[in-house]
């Protein structure tokens, strides 16, 4: 376990210097924020005296080197935009994010994992397939019409919900479905497969045959012996959840990192984006990490070391 | 136990036909993003001005007619060429009940005009050299040389608190602003909006609401959608589309007004063929800006034929746009010959209303040149607007002007002087026109400078002066508000209808 740990530490250590130099340098060869400052009436001495204010005129290994220096003092800086600390930016914002993937996430898993046990146990029957149906719809549709279309049903029309923003608990509704339908479309398609999977393996042939019934196998059995893929997917969904879902929080005017990001890319806001991104490093790998322990607990056979314990 | 729940009921209900029956209270307004800063020295957009221009009193503003009318000054004069004193109002307070005097007025300026300050509006009052109080209420401004443009720019400059600003410093101050202005600053939710309180103590006319929240809503059909379902009260920067199904809705109203904004084409005479006078005049043929105007646009904006609109100052009338003509621009095509063939990129960036820009694209192609769009992002473009050396700048591109001053001299010195890095024309005429206008302390002779420039611009096609465009606002049916042309949002200039 020690061992495991250390390596996979080291691992996630190269992974994040690699991640914020490579995005330290790809933003500053695509463009200068000075411009997207200054009024049009800017003469170039301005636009000098602006870009020299930011540190933008200094050589870019001398930029490099300071943001490294800060970054190990866990100093983000401050925003160029928005005048104050890149912590303050996106702990303002990491709550309504964490919100929103949660209530995704909600909505995917607890209708997702129980629509895939029912398509695998009636697999072939046409209830089935009008499911299925269903649950393609959900994966096809775009959430900036899905998202557009609550809001006109929903609050536009029958004036049951908030349109936007967030506030109490049914303003977080529809964001989440909308976020969330995506998810659970790929929630219930891998839960079917691995419970089709497992249903022709000769331990429930057995069950079946000791006269166990259906509803004790699947919950005791089947479910937990299929959760495996499950798990690992929710681990990328949910990295996939808080790094942002750009197009419903821009839709409902949710105020998370998603949209914090593009605002931040479009400004060229170079701090807040290399924090979100650092963030963003950190939770992956964080959650995948998570995900390999998760696996021992639900499986005993897998083991972290790769020996005997 | 029933008694006191029953005294519940009563209360909630009578808490809600109260409400009812009140006037508006709070005042919900929907922008695009949230602020990025509430220091009106430091950022310089339409997010931020909206709300901090309620917060903070300027020194001269603009009245509904677009005069400039005073605020903070009461009067000025000019002393000599490059000196002109205003006397300052003596019964204005600041939100934390300190008076406000000359020497705030003056460290104001300084504040903004200080290049360490490194304030992104330096570009608009770096003429002004120097700002002191003479007197309790008496500022004495010095510019570099004479400027006829500073009352218009000055429309801009927000005065400040100096105890507070020295005392908390920059940043908290940006976090908390004080102003004298008809709102005061509650909160920053950031990410999500700003609530501002009425000034009951304000020197001038009082806001109509007890508190106004501008939330950041960055999806426009969801403006509309929370204007329609009574989320919001205002929302600001729709376009036609979205203007007609508020119309069709008919839960709302949509408020337009014509602003200083001018849309132009610009094109690089540096480089081939756009160097041939006469293909330019064939752009100018080919792009059927009326037809722009009514079939794109809904007609909410107003093709020009100069650039500059009726709502700046060196607005010269009878100078007439290229009328579309398809067969004159094909014959200039044809005279120039195979050189006309050269293939042109037409710079551009997804804030611009792609159908413009397209549909453009095809005009110019359908007279026969070879134009293709390239889309980068705002940073990009703007770097390729923007270079001292015109031959490595953008060789087509569509653009929105605004100088915020109602002043040709922030449209056309930018756009058209040899020294300015925006500008791709190097015409010696217009160089000596434009400085001359910019130190004409002469109104008559001014405008007569400009209406010259226009003609030469028109003549030489320099730029094309495409139309006047139109701000489109939608507003709860019960909003009385007239917006004006210079895009602001002064809470205290609306009026609601119970």
């Amino acid at each position: 376990m020690g061992r495991f740990f250390l390596r996979r530490f080291g691992q996630a250590a190269i992974a994040i210097f690699g991640v914020t130099t490579l995005v330290f340098f790809i933003q500053r060869l695509t463009g200068d924020p000075t411009l997207l400052l200054v009024p049009e009436t800017a003469t170039k001495a301005d636009i000098e005296a602006m870009r020299h204010t930011l540190g933008l005129d200094r050589p870019m290994i001398v930029q490099y080197a300071t943001f490294l220096w800060d970054l190990l003092r866990f100093d983000l800086g401050r925003s160029f935009i928005q005048n104050v600390a890149v912590t303050t930016i996106i702990a303002a914002r990491l709550p309504y994010t964490l919100a929103l993937a949660g209530g995704a996430l909600f909505v995917a898993f607890v209708i997702g994992v129980p629509v895939g046990v029912l398509l695998a146990m009636r697999r072939g029957k046409a209830s089935s397939g009008g499911l299925m149906g269903v649950v393609l719809a959900a994966q096809s549709m775009p959430t900036f019409w899905s998202g557009i279309l609550l809001i006109m049903v929903f609050a536009v029309w029958l004036g049951w919900l908030p349109p936007s923003g967030p506030g109490g608990f049914s303003h977080l509704i529809m964001p989440s479905v909308a976020l969330g339908l995506l998810s659970m479309a790929t929630f219930a398609r891998i839960t079917r497969t691995s419970i089709l999977d497992e249903l022709s393996k000769d331990y429930v042939r057995s069950a079946r045959a000791r006269g166990v019934s259906t509803r004790r196998l699947v919950l005791r059995h089947l479910v937990r012996n299929a959760s495996i893929p499950v798990v690992s997917i929710a681990a990328l969904e949910i990295s996939h959840l808080l790094a942002g879902a750009v197009i419903v929080e821009t839709v409902f005017a949710w105020p998370g990192l998603g949209l914090l990001t593009i605002q931040s890319i479009v400004s060229r806001d170079f701090l807040v984006v290399q924090a979100i991104v650092l963030l963003g490093a950190f939770v992956t790998i964080g959650l995948n990490f998570l995900a390999d322990i998760l696996y021992s607990v639900i499986d005993p056979r897998i083991r972290l070391d790769g020996g005997p314990s | 136990m029933k008694a006191l729940r029953q005294l519940a009921w009563v209360t909630i209900a009578a808490t809600m036909a109260f409400g009812t029956a009140h006037a508006k209270d709070q005042f919900v307004i929907d922008l695009v993003n949230e602020p990025a800063t509430l220091d009106p020295h430091v950022q310089w957009n339409p997010d931020s001005y909206y709300v901090y221009r309620n917060i903070f009193d300027n020194i001269v503003t603009r009245d509904n007619a677009g005069a400039i009318a005073p605020q903070i000054a009461t009067s000025w004069k000019r002393l000599s060429d490059t000196q002109i004193e205003f006397t300052i109002r003596g019964d204005v307070k600041f939100h934390d009940g300190q008076p406000l005097n000359a020497e705030d007025v003056a460290y104001s300026i300084r504040r903004i005009t200080d290049p360490a300050f490194g304030s992104p509006q330096l570009g608009q009052f770096n003429k002004i050299v120097k700002a002191e109080a003479t007197g309790p209420n008496t500022v004495t401004l010095t510019t570099d040389g004479v400027y006829p443009a500073l009352l218009a720019q000055l429309v801009k400059l927000s005065v400040v608190p100096k105890h507070v600003v020295e005392k908390v410093g920059r940043d908290a101050f940006n976090l908390h602003p004080v102003g004298s202005g008809p709102y005061k600053f509650e909160t920053w939710q950031r990410g999500v909006q700003v609530t501002l309180s009425r000034n009951d103590a304000y020197w001038g006319d009082k806001g109509p609401f007890k508190t106004a929240v501008f939330r950041a809503v960055p999806d426009a059909a969801t403006r509309v959608a929370d204007l329609e379902t009574g989320t919001s009260d205002l929302v600001v920067t729709l376009n036609s589309d979205l203007a007609a199904e508020i119309k069709r809705s008919g839960r709302a109203q949509v408020l337009s007004v014509l602003t200083e904004r001018v849309a132009y084409f610009g094109m690089n005479s540096f480089k081939a063929p756009l160097n041939d006078v006469r293909i330019r005049r064939a752009m100018a043929y080919a792009i059927d800006k009326e037809g722009i105007v009514e079939g794109i646009l809904s007609g909410y904006p107003k093709v020009v034929g100069e650039l500059a609109s009726p709502a700046h100052f060196g607005w010269a009338d009878g100078i007439e746009p290229y009328p579309y003509d398809l067969t004159k621009a094909k014959a200039l095509v044809a005279e120039v010959g195979t050189v006309a063939k050269t293939p042109m990129e037409f710079a551009t960036s997804p804030v611009y209303d792609q159908r413009v820009i397209q549909a453009i694209q095809q005009m110019l192609n359908d007279a026969g040149l070879n134009v293709q769009i390239k889309m980068t992002d705002m940073a990009t473009y703007l770097k390729g607007q923007q270079s001292s050396v015109p031959e490595s700048a953008n060789t087509l591109s569509y653009g929105r002007w605004s100088c915020a001053c109602q002043d040709a001299d922030g449209i056309m010195f930018p756009l058209l002087h040899s020294s300015s890095n925006w500008s791709r024309v190097r015409d010696a005429r217009l160089d000596q026109l434009l400085a001359a206008a910019r130190s004409e302390p002469d109104e008559v002779k001014r405008k007569a400078l400009y209406a010259e420039a226009h003609k030469i611009v028109k003549d030489e096609v320099s730029v094309l002066p495409l139309y006047q465009e139109a701000v489109i606002y939608g507003g709860a049916k019960q909003l009385k508000w007239a917006p004006t042309s210079n895009e602001s949002l002064f809470l205290n200039r609306m009026g609601w209808n119970e």
